[in-house]
């Protein structure tokens, strides 16, 4: 029994960790060595080449063609990751701070079929990006937002709120309320109350809402893919855009250029590890 | 109600905080939903021009074509078997990684990475390691004599590779679920149960399995409700126009962006609606409940 769980758990190690493993060595390979019949697995420092062996000579090409402007599309890699950088910055900003003072509404004031707006806010989530992404183009083409930053920061910042609300609600309902109350017996305005003692007590859960919000307008696809064909295109579109490239993918390129633009999640995804279950599950479970 | 109330002052002051949100929430969404409720009735098409109103013809059209049903068909499919291989999966994983181990925390971290990384590439990168002449996948399987499937090209496995990739990507998302609900099963339990000298699989079937079951109704309700808009996968492995894994979210996109037709799109669009609302609808009776029942235990 015993053996067959450390079986089934190295088993899933190798599966999880393989594919993460080859993206890495990828990203080291020239193109020649990465679509190889005879797969290379080992990086060597000598040079190996024509040699038909499991080595191939590890180079940077591959972060260094990052530099390079591609068959299918208009500027480098790092054009691209700009582009999603300041989408997913100003949209996580505007979720967190609407979500935030959202969340303490309905925390601290009665609000008439409040259950029903929060469940209004969660279905939001549930709908499929297609399905809305026709008459957002034609509202967009009305207001020149097409193919704009603001554009889609606008439409991230709507895509994240309900999860921003749930997280934030969760996050501020744990705040005990005779902090705030004995504040505005000291004369302190409602407003007051808000910014100088909850934003600062909930400044942690900020902070855990903002990485999920975060990961998800960096990890979006289907909106970024039709609302953008110029100047707003985010790293995963340029990526997908490749796949026209008459000489094949650039493979090692691709490699570098997604470990780059993971590794920032992945370094949030360790930061926030022990809220992971409470961002997935939209604060419904709290441990 | 607080001895603080401040009279009629709040009463805006709290519009003031929940208002902005719900604005956008309801401009970006709601909106929109009404205005493609509209165009569903017309013939406008993508590059723009006069359009007019054509009736229910639309819908007519999307209730006659054996491609609109097919596509309701592959998706449901991919939603059930991704689901169920996820759960089983994850909760498989979940009661391996139980006990306490060393190095635990780096195992489980590991693990959940591929949940957070983007699906629109790692589709694309699965190409890489699944593809039939040079992928690393078949070099392995030669090494073991297993034969060397076409993983993205033959009509028949080019679904199973995406709920591949799919399941790669999502098994971690259960797994995380799973683990929850087990950690919270409290030991005095599993003490009374080895006092009455139950079995093993007693235990399991009379005490771990019902104890998690709201908990992963939970997350088979999150996933499915995911699994269920699936696009970025198939976009990056087969692209949007391939009959064998064609879901509805691609589909769409291909008569919406490729053929240009956005008022059959949209109309189209709306049944998939009715699906998504009906499944989220109980998603959020289940919540509810659930919410209620954490709530009081909390009590």
């Amino acid at each position: 029994m015993k053996i067959l769980r450390w079986l089934f758990i190295g088993v899933y190690f190798c599966i999880a960790a393989l594919p993460l493993g080859w993206l890495g060595l990828t990203a080291l390979k020239t193109r020649q060595d990465s679509i190889s019949v005879q797969a290379k697995f080992l990086p060597t420092l000598a040079d190996q080449s024509g040699r038909k062996s499991v080595f191939f000579s590890a180079n940077l090409d591959g972060y260094r063609g990052l530099n390079q402007i591609y068959a299918g599309a208009q500027y480098t890699f790092f054009r691209y990751l700009g582009n999603s950088v300041l989408i997913g910055f100003f949209s996580t900003l505007a979720a967190v701070a609407l979500g935030t003072a959202c969340a303490y509404g309905f925390s601290r004031f009665r609000i008439a079929g409040a259950q029903d707006w929060l469940f209004f806010i969660l279905s939001t989530r549930f709908l499929p990006p297609l399905a809305v992404v026709v008459p957002v183009l034609m509202m967009y083409r009305e207001f020149d937002l097409q193919n704009t930053h603001l554009g889609l920061i606008v439409l991230y910042t709507a895509f994240n709120l309900s999860l921003a609300v749930w997280l934030m609600k969760g996050f501020i309902d744990e705040i005990p309320r005779p902090y705030e109350e004995a504040a505005l017996m000291d004369g302190y305005s409602r407003l007051q109350a808000f910014r100088l003692i909850i934003v600062p007590k909930a400044a942690p859960g900020m902070a855990v809402t903002a990485v999920f919000c975060l990961i998800s307008a960096w990890n979006e696809y289907g909106f970024a893919m039709t609302l953008n064909n110029q100047e707003a295109v985010t790293v995963l579109v340029y990526f997908a855009g490749l796949q026209g490239n008459v000489q094949g993918l650039p493979w090692p390129q691709i490699a570098a250029g997604v470990l780059l633009f993971v590794l920032p999640i992945a370094v949030f995804t360790v930061l926030v590890r022990r809220h992971l279950l409470r961002g997935v599950t939209f604060g419904t479970i709290k441990r | 109600m607080t001895p603080l109330a401040e009279g009629r002052r709040r009463d805006w002051m709290k519009y003031g905080f929940v208002g902005p949100a719900l604005f956008v929430l309801i401009a970006m969404n709601i909106f929109p939903l009404i205005y493609s409720m509209v165009l569903s009735f017309t013939n406008v098409e993508l590059t723009g021009g006069e359009y007019r109103f054509i009736g229910t013809l639309n819908y007519k059209i999307v209730f006659r074509m054996a491609k609109y049903a097919e596509a309701l068909r592959t998706t449901a499919l991919f939603v059930l078997l991704a689901v169920a291989s996820e759960l089983v999966l994850g909760f498989a994983l979940a009661l391996a990684l139980r006990p306490r181990f060393k190095a635990k925390a780096f195992v489980l971290t590991l693990f959940l990475v591929p949940m957070m990384l983007p699906q629109a590439v790692m589709g694309l990168y699965w190409k890489l390691v699944l593809n039939g002449d040079y992928g690393v996948f078949n070099q392995v399987l030669g090494f073991f004599y297993l034969g060397q499937p076409q993983w993205l090209t033959d009509p028949d496995l080019k679904f199973f590779s995406i709920l591949l990739i799919d399941v790669w990507m999502w098994t971690p998302f259960m797994l995380l679920i799973a683990l929850a609900s087990l950690n919270a099963i409290p030991a005095y339990i599993y003490e009374a149960a080895a006092i009455d000298r139950a079995s093993r699989w007693t235990v399991f079937r009379r005490i771990t399995l019902p104890m998690c079951a709201p908990l992963l109704g939970l997350a088979v309700l999150l996933r499915a409700t995911d699994a269920l808009k699936q696009f970025d996968l198939v976009m990056a492995v087969t692209g949007p126009n391939d009959g064998a894994t064609q879901t509805l979210s691609a589909l769409l996109y291909q008569v919406v962006f490729r053929d240009g037709k956005v008022g059959l799109g949209t109309s189209y669009s709306y049944i998939v609606l009715v699906v998504v609302i009906a499944l989220a609808s109980v998603f959020i009776r289940y919540l509810g409940a659930l919410q209620k029942k954490e709530g009081r235990a909390a009590v």
